[in-house]
């Protein structure tokens, strides 16, 4: 038997194929549109004053960031108020910290006292500038 | 042959050398100012010209001249380290006046902090994006005297600071229009061009447009058993309907084209619906974003723009067609009113769509076409609050604007797109005499119908890519708080008559009455006026309803006259 695959039959495929092809370089085109990322404003370095702000021994809560700051023995340290299990912002409990959200506790140093966090909460990074300004980097390690 | 080459080649140089001349002269302007405070060798030299200058380039140039005593040569601004490399006497100047002995004639004070830094992380937090700092920039550089910068310079700056900051966009010369989606502090990367992408669906669809035909042409073996109930598409049409309904040149296909052009805009319109935020500040940066930085996003809203150019061409064509054919006798009465409903409701559709840019291209359109509606008698005030939402334009204008725009009307306009369609054939389809009196009595069938369909969708699909392509939608800067900057006071192109009209005196009786009574004049043609005769149908220019063809032939004419009047006076 002959083929049944005529010449109309090709132009066919040829017309189906083209669509197909429009509707592949359509939808490329919509995943790119997609894929574009509006810009974050999320500021991640904080200028918090002068050090002499944080005397020896102090705690100080900053909630634009939000952070708790500590000076001890001189040494200026801050973690993070962001809890680790679905991103609340935690809040002083006695000299812990305690999770609205979930009920997850933090020690001061942020070590978890009980769950359901898995992850202490984040230590920033602290830089004090030339001119005693105490920076705190939010972004990174 | 030889002295020819020569020749060109002098000539060549000469004009190369004109141009790097002019390049040189560009930057000079702005060195006049340093004369003073350069001598030192230890102070970084002029940058090397560059050809051709980039904005960023030409803003090195400006800067060295200008801003680099004061801002540092890395943008560190006048801290100590800085002022060690000016010249001893000068070292101590931004205390007590620079620039000269003689203050203040001569000199100024640099006020409080000093000069601020530019450039590194932290600085210029308080501009969120070029457009902002431009505006500063202009407005208050430099210090002695403030506003004395070109727009040029000034732009031409803002792109060095970028650059100082590592943030310059590659490839984009920033302007009013763009640099509002342009970000300070955050790496911008510019979209490649859609045009490429664009043209190349262009010539995937002129393929389909040739092929098609061949295809679809197919009449089916006898033996080939069609089914017998037709796909969605195809329950759309009748299985077949008289040749003479689907005549291109009776129908012009203005309808069918009109619903492609609405499909068009209700797919591109819901894409832009995932980048455009309706807050007066947000507005025209985030149209902006689109335009400039989202992949294909100008593409997108191209589209968007120019098939709503298209569809109120086409459906001004698709009435006309149903007036000067008289095919809107009854029973097709109600329908062709519909149809005229759905203009009106594109107008406005249309008209808060181009509001929803909130640049200063749309400033003066929102103002006047607000109040207009304050000048209807009794009800006007009412009116006008209800559509802007307040005493004057604000947030709750644009708010109401954009839930007009993409649900308001946009809902209404589907609902009568749907109805429409169903009164054509709850009508007997496209008017044409009674099949007694029909010239030709062929039909044809669906599968030709929607050929006809495809084909027409596919040209029209390719022309307004390629418009999309290469015709961009404006986009201004956005509104200014503190007042018009921009010239263009222009209303948009379908609305030109109105403008022109206004200028004639009494608002209410030209900018409003006069438009509702041409539609009303329109809506009531059928009723009033005599009807084509039935058996007169299918072909333009019937005998029947002479008197309502050259009405809205005066009419057209004249709103025609009037837009080409808008178009070419300031």
């Amino acid at each position: 038997m002959k083929s049944h695959f005529t010449r109309r039959d090709f132009l066919k495929l040829a017309a189906d194929a083209l669509l197909g092809l429009a509707g592949v370089l359509g939808l490329g085109g919509l995943v790119r549109y997609f894929s574009f990322q509006p810009v974050s404003g999320r500021q991640t370095e904080f200028d918090l004053g002068d050090v002499s702000g944080y005397p020896e021994g102090s705690r100080t809560l900053r909630p634009e960031i939000p952070a708790v700051v500590y000076n001890r023995a001189g040494e200026i340290s801050a973690y993070s108020l962001t809890c680790t299990h679905l991103g609340c912002t935690v809040e002083l409990d006695g000299d812990d910290f305690a999770c609205p959200c979930h009920g997850s506790r933090f020690n001061p140093e942020g070590r978890v006292l009980a769950g359901p966090a898995q992850e202490p909460l984040r230590r920033l990074r602290v830089e004090i500038l030339e001119d005693n300004t105490v920076r705190v980097h939010t972004d990174g390690a | 042959m030889q002295r020819r080459l020569a020749t060109i080649g002098l000539i060549l140089l000469f004009f190369l050398g004109i141009r790097f001349a002019s390049v040189t002269a560009e930057a000079s302007p702005a060195l006049q100012g340093v004369a003073t405070a350069t001598l030192e060798s230890a102070r970084p030299t002029q940058p090397p010209t560059v050809y051709p200058p980039s904005q960023a380039d030409n803003g090195a140039q400006v800067y060295w001249g200008m801003c680099m005593d004061c801002h540092g040569d890395r943008g560190q601004g006048l801290i100590e380290a800085w002022r060690e490399t000016f010249p001893p006497d000068y070292q101590n100047c931004w205390q007590s006046g620079c620039h000269g002995d003689d203050y203040p004639e001569n000199s100024f004070l640099i006020l409080g902090s000093g000069a601020p830094a530019l450039a590194g992380a932290g600085k210029l937090t308080r501009f969120s994006n070029a457009f902002e700092l431009n505006t500063f920039i202009q407005e208050n550089m430099p210090l002695f005297p403030p506003g004395s910068l070109s727009s040029k310079d000034a732009w031409s700056l803002t792109a060095f600071i970028l650059r100082m900051n590592d943030r310059e966009p590659d490839g984009l010369t920033l302007d009013s229009t763009n640099s509002a989606a342009i970000p300070i502090h955050k790496d911008v990367t510019l979209p490649a061009s859609g045009v490429p992408g664009a043209l190349a669906l262009v010539g995937v669809l002129i393929l389909v447009a040739l092929v098609y035909p061949v295809v679809a042409n197919r009449k089916p073996p006898a033996s080939d058993k069609r089914p017998a109930r037709p796909d969605f598409v195809g329950h759309l049409h009748p299985p077949t309907i008289p040749a003479l309904q689907s005549r291109f040149r009776y129908t012009l296909g203005a309808g069918g084209l009109a619903v492609f052009f609405s499909l068009v805009l209700l797919i591109t319109g819901l894409l832009e619906m995932y980048f455009y935020i309706p807050t007066p500040e947000q507005a025209a940066v985030s149209v902006g974003t689109i335009t400039t930085l989202v992949p294909f996003g100008s593409l997108v809203r191209n589209l968007h723009f120019w098939s709503a150019q298209f569809l109120v061409v086409t459906m001004t064509v698709h009435m006309l067609r149903v007036v000067i054919t008289g095919a809107y006798a009854r029973p097709r009465r109600l329908n062709y009113l519909i149809g005229l409903g759905l203009l009106v409701l594109i107008l406005l559709l249309d008209f808060t769509g181009y509001v929803l840019r909130w640049d200063e291209g749309i400033r003066w359109a929102l103002v006047v076409g607000a109040n207009l509606l304050k000048t209807i008698p009794v009800i006007g005030e009412g009116i006008y609050q209800f559509a802007v939402g307040g005493s004057e334009p604000g947030l709750a204008t644009l708010t109401r604007f954009y839930t007009w725009h993409v649900f308001g009307l946009a809902l209404g306009a589907a609902i009568l797109v749907v109805w429409h369609a169903f009164r054509i054939r709850r009508d007997g389809g496209i008017a044409v005499p009674p099949p007694e009196q029909r010239k030709g009595q062929g039909r044809i069938t669906r599968l030709d119908l929607l050929r006809r369909e495809v084909l027409a969708m596919v040209v029209a699909g390719i022309l307004l890519l390629l418009f999309a392509a290469i015709v961009p939608a404006p986009i201004d800067q956005p509104i200014s708080e503190s007042g018009a900057l921009s010239g263009d006071s222009r209303a948009p192109w379908f609305f030109l008559w109105v403008q022109q009209l206004l200028k004639l005196g009494e608002p209410f009786l030209w900018g409003v009455l006069t438009p509702v009574l041409v539609v009303l004049v329109l809506g009531l043609l059928p009723y009033l006026l005599p009807n084509a005769k039935r058996e007169e149908l299918g072909c333009w220019f019937p005998k029947g309803n002479r008197a309502a063809q050259v009405i809205t032939a005066i009419m057209i004419l004249a709103i025609l006259v009037l837009t080409l009047i808008g178009a070419v006076s300031r």
